[in-house]
């Protein structure tokens, strides 16, 4: 049985134009011990997954349908209480932009000793400090900067701080939202081998939230594309990166710039950002999407299969179309 | 030897400037450590130009650009804009300088005011430096955000930043450099949080803005890929001293400081 399973999960925001949609009718589940990214536009719902799942979403905000089944128990419906019990213990977020996140004021060490003493109020001081060492070692931080102020670190060691943070209490989900945006090129390549490291020793399973597709590619198996609220494509790394199906997934790869990419590349045009308000069900791309049909703007996609791993949300015609016209 | 006369005058220039910060170690002892963020930096950036800056975390890019926005003065040395040293600009001179020169900050998490609602955010400069009426301002905040593809703009007007994506977040700090028409920007790695469809739309709309306002840009980044795309030159900043420069095809291609050529090496590709 999957460790997570999400079954058409939808949540809205509350603003003052209307009920704004931001994930929409999504599914999809993950292994123990997996790796799943989510890559997709800026502003397409991928943090509003991970804060569902961390039952931290904002008052405005509300799961309005769906389930999500962790370890066979439905965290849909848990309250506060419960979930004060569930966080950090069973699923841990890195938040996006957490270098900030960081009480200034606190001594590192402090601030993850506080973190394993609110999940674990019988595990000793001494036990604490092991534990507190033996993380920190992990994310390859001297034992001599564990008293530091986090100002004192530098971008990457904040971040390292972070993840050995969202360790602390052997957590088996762990969900990271752009852990690596704010870094460098060196510094992003270190935290993505530990984050691959812990996934492989400690068996925990990874949800990965990027918008850059080569970091998703680097350190995912799975691969779930997302475009206005909706996940548009699915399959495992080298189906979805090697054999894209979906019009926009074929977008997203064309915009990749690369070291080798001429100063020609084909640039797309401005998209008109998808109106999560008005949404009507049909396809949120059919705007956007050079291989539109009639039928994407009367009729709502569908899951085409591809292989029992690899599926798009689309028209078959459409997609035929696309592959003739490339 | 280039006859001086003949040469352009630079929109932005920087001479032998150096940044250092220090700090106390503590409140009672009295010794104190520095932290040299730049060391006798040199850079011309031309009218109409890209220019990149590339380089490590820490090794002081973004010093580098709140210089030449005169969020701080330089420790020695001396920055330039169109010829015009800067050290002593007050008042409106100064106001006038910082209508010209923008910048967008690498953190739009930090940057944006949370008090302010996207369309005062975008109209606040155009309020202070008492450009056009009310009916006016609005228009340009809707083309603005329309330019920065934030559209329909209506539905972004009224929000908060906390009511928007990060990426999201950042297209506003990018509309509200460019409201004014500035001359010349600094960019601090203002797409590491957008993803590749809308940078790659941002470094077209930068080009094309360079092209229609002959606008200068420093466009601070680690991603050489981006950098290749849009800049004419670039320059390698490796703990705050400068250790490349050239053009930008030449020093991708024949790197000479082994910090460049590990930042090509460690370049993000899809090998899995
Ligand atoms: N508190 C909120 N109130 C209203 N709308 C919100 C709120 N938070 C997010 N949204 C909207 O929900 C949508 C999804 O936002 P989300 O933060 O999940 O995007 P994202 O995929 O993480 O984007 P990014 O890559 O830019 O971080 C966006 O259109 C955003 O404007
Ligand atoms: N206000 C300050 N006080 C003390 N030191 C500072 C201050 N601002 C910057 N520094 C130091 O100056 C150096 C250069 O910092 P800067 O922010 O310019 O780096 P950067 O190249 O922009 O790095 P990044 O890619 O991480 O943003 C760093 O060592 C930093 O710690
Ligand atoms: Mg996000
Ligand atoms: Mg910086």
């Amino acid at each position: 049985m999957a460790l997570l399973n999400v079954e058409n999960l939808t949540v809205g925001y509350k603003t003052k134009t209307g009920l704004l949609k931001a994930v929409n009718d999504i599914s999809f589940s993950i292994e123990q011990g997996r790796s799943l990214g989510f890559v997709g536009e800026s502003g397409c719902g991928k943090t509003t997954i991970g804060m569902t799942l961390m039952g931290l979403l904002p008052e405005n905000a509300s799961i309005l349908q769906g389930d999500i089944y962790f370890n066979g128990s439905n965290l849909a419906g848990l309250n506060d209480k419960q979930w004060r019990d569930f966080r950090g213990r069973e699923i841990s977020m890195i938040f996006q932009a957490a270098m900030n996140a960081m009480n200034p004021v606190i001594r590192v060490d402090e601030q993850i000793i506080e973190a394993i003493e609110t999940h674990n109020p019988e595990m000793s001081k001494t036990d604490i400090n092991e534990k507190v060492k033996t993380l920190f070692n992990m994310v390859d931080i001297p034992k001599d900067r564990l008293k530091d102020y986090p100002h004192q670190y530098s971008g990457g060691m904040k971040q390292r701080a972070i993840i050995a943070m969202a360790l602390a209490c052997n957590p088996r989900l762990i969900i990271a939202d752009e852990p690596t945006t704010a870094l460098d090129v060196i510094v992003q390549d270190q935290i993505l081998k530990e984050i691959k490291k812990i996934q492989k020793e400690l068996n925990t399973s990874v949800v990965f939230i990027s918008h850059d597709i080569a970091v998703v590619a680097d350190v995912c198996e799975d691969i779930c594309v997302m475009y206005g609220g909706q996940i548009v494509e699915k399959g495992k790394r080298e189906e979805v990166f090697k054999c894209p199906l979906h019009p926009y997934t074929k977008t997203l790869l064309a915009s990749y710039l690369s070291l080798d990419s001429d100063a020609n590349i084909k640039v797309p045009e401005i998209q008109k950002a998808p109106d999560l308000i008005t949404f009507n069900g049909k396809c949120c791309f059919a705007g956007s999407c050079n291989c539109c049909t009639a039928k994407c703007k009367s009729h709502s996609p569908g899951w085409v299969n591809m292989s029992e791993t690899h599926q798009a949300f689309c028209f078959e015609d459409t997609l035929k179309k696309d592959n003739n016209g490339r | 030897m280039e006859d001086k006369e003949k040469r352009p005058i630079p929109v932005m220039e920087l001479k032998g400037v150096t940044k250092e910060y220090c700090l106390r170690d503590s409140f009672f002892s009295r010794g104190s450590t520095c932290v040299i963020a730049m060391n006798n930096v040199n850079l011309a950036i031309q009218k109409g130009e890209i220019f990149g800056l590339v380089g490590q975390s820490g090794s002081g890019k973004t010093t580098t650009g709140r210089l030449m926005v005169k969020l701080e003065n330089p420790s020695k040395g001396v920055i330039k804009l169109n010829g015009e040293p800067l050290s002593n600009i007050q008042g409106k001179a100064l106001k006038s300088y910082r209508s010209k020169v923008q910048m967008i900050f690498q953190d739009p998490y930090q940057s944006l005011n949370p008090h302010l609602s996207i369309s005062e955010t975008i109209l606040e400069p155009l309020i202070v430096n008492k450009i056009g009426d009310a009916h006016s301002r609005e228009q340009k905040v809707i083309n603005t955000l329309d330019i920065v593809g934030l559209a329909p703009a209506r539905e972004y007007y009224n929000r908060y930043p906390h009511q928007l994506s990060g990426g999201q977040r950042q297209r506003v700090a990018i509309a509200r450099a460019i409201v004014l028409d500035p001359e010349f920007i600094v960019a601090d790695e203002p797409t590491s949080m957008l993803d590749a469809t809308i940078a790659i739309q941002l470094f077209k709309l930068l080009k094309q803005i360079r092209k229609k306002y002959n606008m200068a840009f420093l466009f601070i980044t680690h991603n050489l890929a981006a950098a290749k795309y849009l800049c004419d030159r670039i320059a390698v900043i490796h703990n705050g001293v400068i250790v490349e420069t050239g053009s930008t095809n030449v020093v991708i291609r024949y790197p000479q400081h082994p910090y460049t050529k590990k930042l090509i090496e460690t370049h993000p590709g899809f090998n899995f």
